[in-house]
C-alpha cells in the first residue's frame, strides 16, 4: 500500500522527534558513555529534559554550546574544548557526536576534525565516534539506528585490523530497536538466554535507564553494556535485530564480519512471538522453556477473556513507524478495527505494509481516527483523545503521565498479555463513564 | 527590605540595553547546562494562551520541546497546541518562507487565534528567511496580529531569549489596543507565567486587596489584555531580571512606575502587595492591604507553626536560576530552614548582594560546575535537602538525597501565603519519608559487608 499524507502546510501537535535524541538514547545503553551534541544548547537542553521527563533517571548529554559567532567563524573550535573538558574532566569509554541540522546547514566538517583529534591524542581504549542528524530527515527511529550503525562501524574498524576473529556460536547480539522499553530489552535477552545462548545487547537499555541505586549520580551513563563486551559481541555467530530499523546496523556486521543476521520486525502479539521462540528452538535445538509454553496458555486464555471487550473496538494508533507496525500486529490479533495508523515518517518498512498508513502527526489522528475507542500514542495525545472520546493508552515517547512506562513489557508473550489487559481495562473503564454519563443525564 | 531601584545594577542584566553591557558569559563547550534563547523566548510568551504560537524550522526545535512548561490556563488552550513549519531537506534548499505563509494563514483559517506568534530557529536564521517581511504581510492579508519572534536558540541564554520575547511585545503588542472604558486600571504582573497555577494565587490576593490586574505577563494570559498593558499605573516584574528591559523602557515611554518584588515569603509577599498600592498611590488600597496581609499573616503563623517545628534547623541547598535564588532564601528562613549553599551560577551582581543580604556568611556560594559542584556541597555541609530544578532531580534521587523541584516543571505552586505554607509541607513530607532509611540499607543478604558501594 502507499503511503499517504494529509494535506496542510504545517505539522500540528507533532509526533516527530528530533533525530540527535535518538542518538542519545542508544547511548545510555552502553556504560561510561557520553553523547555530545554538535549544536546549540538547547540542542542538548530539550532532549536531556524529554528523556529525563521519560525515564525519571537522569541523562548523560554534553554540547558544544555553539553561538552565532562560533557557527559563522570555527564551530569546531567549539567542538575541540568540549571533547578536552569531557575526556579530562568525565574519562569516558565511548564517546558519541551527534551532528544536527545546525552543523548540517552550516556545512561544518567534524568528521575530519574527529580524526585528526583522535590521531593526535593518540585516543586508546576508548571508542570515539560521530554520526550526522539533522532534523530535517528522520525521526528518533532513525537517529537511534544510524547511532548503532555508527558505533558498530568504530568498532569494526578498531578491531578489523586486530588479525583474525574467532566465532562463538553460543553468542548471540541483539539489536533491539528504539522502541523498546528497557523492561523490552530484558526480556529479550531473558528469552534468548533461555536457549542456552550468551547475549550481548547493544545498545543495552535494560542495566541503565531500568534505574538502580548501585551507584550515585554519574555525569556518563550509569549502566548499559561495557565497552569490551561491545567489542567481544563481534564474535557473536548470530546477531538478531529486533524492529526493522535495526537491519541496517545487522547487515553491517554481516558485511563486515560475515555475521548471518535475522531481523524480526513484528516484536509484538503472539505470532511474533511464536516466530521467535520458534526460531531460538530450531537453531539451538533446546525445547522451548515450560515457562514459555505456560505463558502461551496464560496468553491465549487472557485474549479470549478480554474479546468481549475488544469486540466492534477501533482504535487509532500514532507511533514511530517498527513501533506502529508492531502494535499494528497485536491490534489485528485482537481483532480491534485499526481506524487510522499514523507514523511519523516513511520507511520502506511502513510503504510495504498491507494496509493504509499515513505518515503525519497527531491532529491527523484526531481527524482520521474520529469515533475510535481506543487511541494509542505518545502522552502528546492526551487531549486530541479526550477531544474524540477515546480511550487514552501512553506508549511509544515520551510518557510522562503515567508511572514505571519505561518497565512495561511489551515483547514476548508477557508483553502481549500486558498490554492486552491494560487495552482492555481502558475500554471497560471507559464504558462504566458513559454508562455514568448517560443515568446523569437522564 | 528596600526597594531596589539602581539604575547601575539593572545594566548588568544578562542580554541588556545598556550601553555598559556586561556580556552574556559565553556558555562552556562540554559543561554548559541549561536551554537556549528559543526555549527562553517561549518560556515568556506561551503562557499566552489563546493565541498560536508556530515554530518556523525543521521539526526538533517543536517536536522536542511542546508541552513541556508547566504553565497553566484557566480557559483557552490553543497555545498547548504543537505548530511548526516542519522543514524538510529541500525546504532548507529552496527556502520555507512559502511553508511559513502557507502555515500562517492555515492556522488563521481553521483555528482563528486572536493572534500568531512566529519564532525563528537557528536553521531559519542561518538559511536567511526574511520572517519579519512574511508576517508584516500575512498580517496585513488575514487581519490577525502576527508576531516575529527574532530569537533562534544560538543567540544565547535561556535568559536572553525572554528579554527578546519582552522586546517583541513591546515592538508589536504592548499598546495596540486598548481596554474597556469602566475597567479600573491598575497593576501589570511582568514575568510570572502562572507555573502550577501561581499566578491564580497572586490574583486571589490582589483581589482581596482590591488591587486590579490590568495584564499579565503574560501567566494565563489572553491576547488582548497585553495590547493595553501600557494603560496600566503601575508595573511589578515578578521575579526576573530578565523581563527588567521591558519594564523600564514601558516607564520612559508610557512613565509606569515599576518594581521588583517577589511572592516567595510571606515577607516578599506582603512587600509587594504594600509596594503595588503605594505606587498606586491610592490611601484606601493601602489600608486594605496592610489589614489583609496582618491577616494572612497571622493566620500562616498559626498554620506553619507544626511544621516549623519539623524544618527548624535543617539545611538545604538551594540551586536555581537568576532571581530565585535570592527570594527563595526568604521563603525558607521563614520557615526556619538554613540555607547553607546557593547556586549563584545566573545570577547577576545584584542578585548575589540580595542574596548575602539574606543569608549567613558560613554560606556556600555555588557558582557553576553542573550537579557534581552541587552533590559536593550538599555533602560537605551536610545537608538535609536539594532545593533545585527539575534538571537535577534525578541526580538528587540517586544520591538519595530528598529533594523539592522549584522551577518551571514543578507541579506544586509555592507562591503567596498559601505558597508558603504548600512549600512548608512539601518540605516536610519529604523529609519525612520512609524510602531514604529503606534505600540506604542494604539487602539482608549483603549485611555481612562484602557489599560494594
Amino acid at each position: 500500500m502507499t503511503v499517504n499524507r494529509r494535506p496542510k502546510p504545517a505539522a500540528i501537535n507533532p509526533i516527530k522527534i528530533g533525530q540527535s535524541l535518538g542518538a542519545v538514547l542508544a547511548l545510555q545503553g552502553c556504560y561510561r558513555a557520553m553523547p555530545l551534541i554538535h549544536g546549540a544548547q538547547g540542542c542538548s537542553a530539550f532532549p536531556k529534559a524529554l528523556l529525563t521527563r521519560h525515564f525519571r533517571e537522569p541523562i548523560a548529554v554534553q554540547t558544544s554550546a555553539l553561538q552565532e559567532m562560533d557557527v559563522i567563524f570555527d564551530a569546531n573550535r567549539n567542538l575541540e574544548e568540549a571533547l578536552n573538558v569531557v575526556l579530562s574532566k568525565h574519562r569516558p569509554d565511548i564517546i558519541g557526536i551527534i551532528g544536527t541540522e545546525l552543523t548540517d546547514v552550516a556545512g561544518v566538517d567534524y568528521q575530519t576534525m574527529l580524526k585528526s583529534y583522535k590521531r593526535e591524542r593518540n585516543m586508546r581504549g576508548g571508542l570515539a565516534f560521530s554520526v550526522v542528524l539533522p532534523d530535517f530527515r528522520g525521526s528518533l527511529e532513525s537517529g537511534y539506528s544510524s547511532t548503532v550503525e555508527a558505533m558498530l562501524d568504530e568498532m569494526i574498524q578498531q578491531v578489523g585490523h586486530r588479525g583474525a576473529r574467532t566465532v562463538n556460536t553460543r553468542q548471540i547480539t541483539l539489536l533491539p530497536g528504539s522502541f523498546l522499553t528497557p523492561a523490552d530489552v530484558m526480556e529479550l535477552k531473558e528469552i534468548i538466554s533461555s536457549f542456552g545462548f550468551e547475549v550481548i545487547a547493544l545498545p543495552d537499555t535494560s542495566t541503565s535507564l531500568s534505574g538502580h541505586l548501585l551507584t550515585g549520580f554519574s555525569p556518563l551513563t550509569r549502566g548499559g553494556v561495557p565497552l569490551d563486551s561491545m567489542l567481544q559481541s563481534l564474535q557473536s555467530g548470530l546477531t538478531i535485530a529486533v524492529g526493522a530499523s535495526m537491519e541496517r546496523p545487522a547487515r553491517r556486521l554481516h558485511n563486515a564480519l560475515g555475521t548471518p543476521y535475522k531481523v524480526f520486525s513484528r516484536a509484538m502479539g503472539l505470532k511474533a512471538t511464536d516466530e521467535l521462540l520458534h526460531f531460538l528452538h530450531q537453531i539451538s535445538g533446546e525445547p522451548v522453556p515450560v515457562r514459555y509454553c505456560w505463558q502461551r496458555e496464560n496468553l491465549l486464555d487472557g485474549m479470549l477473556d478480554a474479546h468481549f471487550q475488544f469486540a466492534g473496538m477501533s482504535a487509532v494508533a500514532a507511533l514511530e513507524p517498527d513501533h506502529l507496525v508492531a502494535v499494528s500486529g497485536w491490534l489485528e490479533e485482537l481483532g480491534v478495527e485499526q481506524k487510522a495508523l499514523i507514523a511519523s515518517f516513511e520507511t520502506p518498512l511502513v510503504a510495504g505494509l498491507e494496509r493504509e498508513v499515513w505518515v503525519g502527526d497527531l491532529d491527523d489522528a484526531e481527524v482520521l481516527g474520529k469515533g475510535s475507542d481506543l487511541w494509542i500514542s505518545n502522552s502528546h495525545g492526551i487531549n486530541g483523545a479526550e477531544r474524540i472520546g477515546a480511550a487514552f493508552m501512553p506508549a511509544g515517547f515520551p510518557v510522562w503521565n503515567e508511572l514505571g512506562a519505561y518497565m512495561s513489557v511489551s515483547v514476548g508473550y508477557r508483553g502481549a498479555m500486558e498490554w492486552t489487559n491494560k487495552a482492555g481495562n481502558l475500554i471497560m473503564r471507559r464504558e462504566a463513564g458513559h454508562r455514568e454519563g448517560s443515568i446523569r443525564h437522564r | 527590605m528596600e526597594p531596589v531601584r539602581k539604575e547601575e545594577l539593572d545594566s548588568e542584566a544578562c542580554g541588556s540595553h545598556a550601553p555598559k553591557v556586561k556580556a552574556c558569559p559565553r556558555p562552556k563547550p562540554g559543561e554548559a547546562a541549561g536551554g537556549c534563547s528559543f526555549d527562553g523566548a517561549q518560556i515568556t510568551l506561551l503562557p499566552i494562551m489563546d493565541a498560536a504560537h508556530l515554530v518556523h524550522g525543521p521539526i526538533a526545535c517543536a517536536g522536542n520541546s511542546w508541552e513541556s512548561r508547566g504553565t497553566l490556563t484557566s480557559g483557552p488552550a490553543l497555545s498547548q497546541y504543537g505548530f511548526a513549519t516542519d522543514l524538510n531537506d529541500s525546504d532548507i534548499i529552496f527556502g520555507g518562507e512559502k511553508k511559513l505563509r502557507e502555515s500562517i494563514d492555515y492556522i488563521a483559517g481553521r483555528f482563528a487565534p486572536p493572534a500568531i506568534f512566529v519564532y525563528a530557529t537557528c536553521v531559519t536564521a542561518l538559511i536567511g528567511e526574511d520572517m519579519d517581511a512574511v508576517c508584516k504581510e500575512a498580517a496585513e492579508r488575514i487581519g490577525v496580529p502576527v508576531i516575529p519572534v527574532n530569537s533562534p536558540g544560538f543567540v544565547g541564554s535561556k535568559n536572553l531569549g525572554n528579554r527578546l520575547a519582552g522586546d517583541a511585545l513591546l515592538q508589536y503588542v504592548v499598546g495596540t489596543g486598548e481596554p474597556e472604558p469602566d475597567a479600573p486600571l491598575g497593576v501589570n504582573l511582568i514575568g510570572e507565567y502562572n507555573i502550577a497555577g501561581e499566578m491564580w494565587d497572586i490574583e486571589q490576593l490582589m483581589t482581596s486587596a482590591g488591587i486590579p490586574v490590568t495584564s499579565r505577563i503574560t501567566g494565563d494570559a489572553r491576547y488582548r489584555e497585553l495590547t493595553w498593558a501600557h494603560r496600566a499605573k503601575v508595573n511589578m516584574v515578578v521575579c526576573s531580571r530578565a523581563l527588567l528591559g521591558l519594564a523600564k523602557q514601558m516607564e520612559s515611554r508610557y512613565g509606569i512606575p515599576y518594581f521588583e518584588g517577589s511572592f516567595y515569603g510571606a515577607k516578599e509577599t506582603t512587600y509587594s502587595l504594600r509596594q503595588m498600592a503605594y505606587l498606586m498611590n491610592d490611601r484606601d488600597m493601602e489600608r486594605r492591604v496592610d489589614r489583609l496581609t496582618e491577616r494572612e499573616e497571622s493566620r500562616l503563623i498559626q498554620e506553619l507553626r507544626p511544621y516549623r517545628k519539623v524544618l527548624k534547623g535543617k539545611k538545604a541547598v538551594l540551586y536555581t536560576g537568576g532571581v530565585k535564588s535570592w527570594s527563595v532564601i526568604s521563603a525558607l528562613k521563614e520557615l526556619g530552614v538554613q540555607v547553607v549553599g546557593v547556586g549563584t551560577n545566573k545570577s547577576t551582581e545584584d542578585d548575589v548582594r540580595r542574596i548575602a543580604d539574606r543569608v549567613g556568611d558560613d554560606t556556600e556560594y555555588i557558582p557553576e560546575g553542573g550537579a557534581g559542584r552541587i552533590l559536593k556541597t550538599v555533602r560537605e555541609r551536610k545537608a538535609d535537602i536539594m532545593i533545585a530544578g527539575g534538571r537535577n532531580m534525578y541526580v538528587a534521587m540517586k544520591e538519595q538525597i530528598p529533594f523539592i523541584d522549584i522551577n518551571q516543571e514543578r507541579h506544586k505552586a509555592y507562591a503567596g501565603y498559601e505558597g508558603l505554607l504548600r512549600l512548608a509541607k512539601e518540605l516536610t513530607y519529604s523529609l519525612a519519608n520512609p524510602i531514604w532509611k529503606l534505600a540506604s540499607a542494604p539487602a539482608p543478604w549483603d549485611k555481612e559487608g562484602a557489599y560494594d558501594r
